[in-house]
C-alpha cells in the first residue's frame, strides 16, 4: 500500500500549512483523506494537493469556496488533460492511414481556416 | 538555483523585504506549475520559490548578504506538482468534464476511458493491450450513519447493490461528508490486476437533542423552575450515558454550563440551560408569586431600548 501520513506529518511536512487551514480544507472537500481509525490519512498526492492549495490560497488570497471551484476546473483540466495524453499516446501507435484519417476529422472539426484576403 | 536570488525575483539588493514578498507573490502568480502548463514559466518559479525560501528570513538573508551561506543548498525539497499526479490514472481527483453525459458521444468515451458515470473509475487502464490487466472498479456509497455511533464509533453492515454484506468500522468522531476507505472491497480486477477499493461517503444523521460542532457536543437542557430557582445535581445524558451535573442556584434560561471531556475525543458537553414552567399553574404557586412580587419586583427589561418606553 502506498505510504500514508497523519495530520500532524502534513502539517510538518509543508510549509503554510497549520492544523486550522488543513481542517478548513477537509471540510471545504477540496482535499479528502483517508478516514482511518488513527485518523486522517493522506497521500501522497493529497500532499502534492495541500500543496497547490496552500500555494493557490496564500499567492492569491483565496477564499474557500473560491478555493473549491478553482480546483474543480483544476481538476477538470487535469482529468482531460491526463486523457487527452493517452488518446494522443494511442493515435501516435496507429498505421500512418488510421492517423491520416483521423487527422483529416479533427482539422475539419477544429481548424479554422482563414482565407488569404483576411489580413 | 545557481544565479543570483535576487535576479531570480527581477530586484536588487536594495529590495526590502515586502518587495521581495510582492516579487514573489507575482512570479508565483503567473508562473505556477500547475496554473501554467509552459517549461519555462516552471524553470522561472523553481528559480523564484528557492529565492523567495531563501530571503524570506530577515535572518538568512542577512547572512546570506554578508557571505556566510551561498544560495546553494538552499534549494526547497524537491516538490513534485500537482498535475503529475493528477493526470496520473487512478487519481482520485479526477473529475468529469462533460462527456459522459452527451448521447452521442458517451459510449465512446467510456469504452475508451472505462468511466461509467463520474466517480466510477477503473483506476490504471492497460497501457498494453496484450497484457491485459485491470485493476477492479471503485465502488461509491454514502452511508448514513446514526449521530451516536459516528461520536462514539462502532461497527454496521451493509449491504452492496450487487449483493452481499460488508462489515464496516465506523471510526469514533466520523464526520459529516468524510469519506471511509475499505480496501480491496471493490469490484474484482481482470488478469492480475486486483480488486478495486470501495469509498463510503458518510451523512451522519442528526440527533433530536444532541448537536455537534467539531468534537463538541451541544444539548439544550429543560430544567424546572425549582431546579432553577433553588439549584442542584440533576442528571444529563451525554453521548456516553447520563452524568450529573450542578446546576447552580438561581441559574437561568441560556445559561451554558460545560462538561470537560465528554465530547468527542476529547472535546467538551456544552449544555445550555432551559427553564420550563409546570405544565400547569397551581393555585400554590399563583399565590406564592402574588405576595412575592409585592416585594421582590425585578425589571429584566431594564437595559432595553427597542422601541416603546
Amino acid at each position: 500500500m502506498a505510504r500514508h501520513f497523519s495530520e500532524t506529518e502534513v502539517i510538518a511536512t509543508l510549509e503554510g500549512l497549520d492544523p486550522a487551514r488543513l481542517h478548513a480544507f477537509v471540510a471545504a472537500h477540496v482535499v479528502s483523506p483517508v478516514v482511518t481509525p488513527q485518523g486522517h490519512a493522506f497521500s501522497e498526492a493529497d500532499l502534492a494537493r495541500l500543496q497547490l492549495l496552500c500555494d493557490l490560497s496564500e499567492v492569491y488570497d483565496l477564499p474557500d469556496d473560491s478555493l473549491a471551484m478553482v480546483m474543480s476546473l483544476i481538476d477538470q483540466l487535469n482529468t482531460a488533460r491526463g486523457d487527452m495524453r493517452a488518446l494522443i499516446q494511442a493515435v501516435a501507435t496507429e498505421p500512418d492511414e488510421v492517423r491520416g484519417r483521423i487527422q483529416k476529422t479533427v482539422r475539419r472539426l477544429r481548424v479554422v481556416t482563414l482565407s488569404r484576403d483576411d489580413g | 538555483m545557481a544565479g543570483d536570488p535576487y535576479e531570480a525575483l527581477g530586484l536588487t539588493k536594495a529590495a526590502s523585504d515586502a518587495e521581495i514578498k510582492k516579487a514573489y507573490r507575482r512570479i508565483a502568480k503567473s508562473d505556477h506549475p500547475d496554473l501554467n502548463p509552459d517549461p519555462a514559466a516552471t524553470a522561472r518559479f523553481k528559480a523564484a520559490s528557492a529565492a523567495y525560501d531563501l530571503l524570506k528570513d530577515p535572518e538568512q538573508r542577512r547572512r546570506f548578504d554578508a557571505g556566510e551561506i551561498d544560495a546553494q543548498g538552499q534549494e526547497r525539497a524537491q516538490r513534485r506538482p500537482w498535475r503529475d499526479h493528477a493526470e496520473a490514472a487512478g487519481n482520485p481527483y479526477a473529475r468529469s468534464y462533460g462527456f459522459e453525459s452527451d448521447p452521442d458521444l458517451s459510449d465512446v468515451f467510456s469504452d475508451l476511458f472505462g468511466r461509467r458515470g463520474f466517480g466510477g473509475f477503473n483506476r490504471g487502464g492497460a497501457e498494453d493491450p496484450r497484457n491485459f490487466h485491470v485493476r477492479g472498479q471503485d465502488y461509491r456509497f454514502s452511508l448514513q450513519v446514526d449521530f451516536l455511533t459516528a461520536a462514539r464509533g462502532g461497527k454496521t453492515r451493509v449491504t452492496l447493490p450487487e449483493g452481499g454484506d460488508l462489515d464496516v468500522t465506523i471510526p469514533k468522531g466520523v464526520r459529516d461528508g468524510q469519506t471511509i476507505r475499505l480496501k480491496g472491497k471493490g469490484g474484482q480486477g481482470l488478469g492480475q490486476g486486483g480488486a478495486g477499493d470501495a469509498y463510503l461517503a458518510v451523512t451522519v444523521a442528526p440527533h433530536p437533542d444532541f448537536r455537534r460542532e467539531g468534537d463538541d457536543i451541544f444539548l439544550t437542557l429543560p430544567i424546572t423552575l425549582d431546579e432553577a430557582v433553588l439549584g442542584g445535581k440533576i442528571s444529563v445524558p451525554t453521548i456516553d450515558g447520563p452524568v450529573n451535573l450542578t446546576v447552580p442556584k438561581g441559574a437561568t434560561t441560556g445559561q451554558k454550563l460545560r462538561l470537560r471531556g465528554r465530547g468527542i475525543n476529547g472535546g467538551d458537553q456544552q449544555v445550555e440551560l432551559k427553564i420550563v414552567m409546570p405544565p400547569r399553574v397551581d393555585e400554590d404557586l399563583a399565590r406564592f408569586m402574588e405576595t412575592w412580587r409585592k416585594d421582590h419586583a425585578y425589571d429584566p427589561r431594564a437595559g432595553m431600548n427597542a422601541g416603546g418606553k
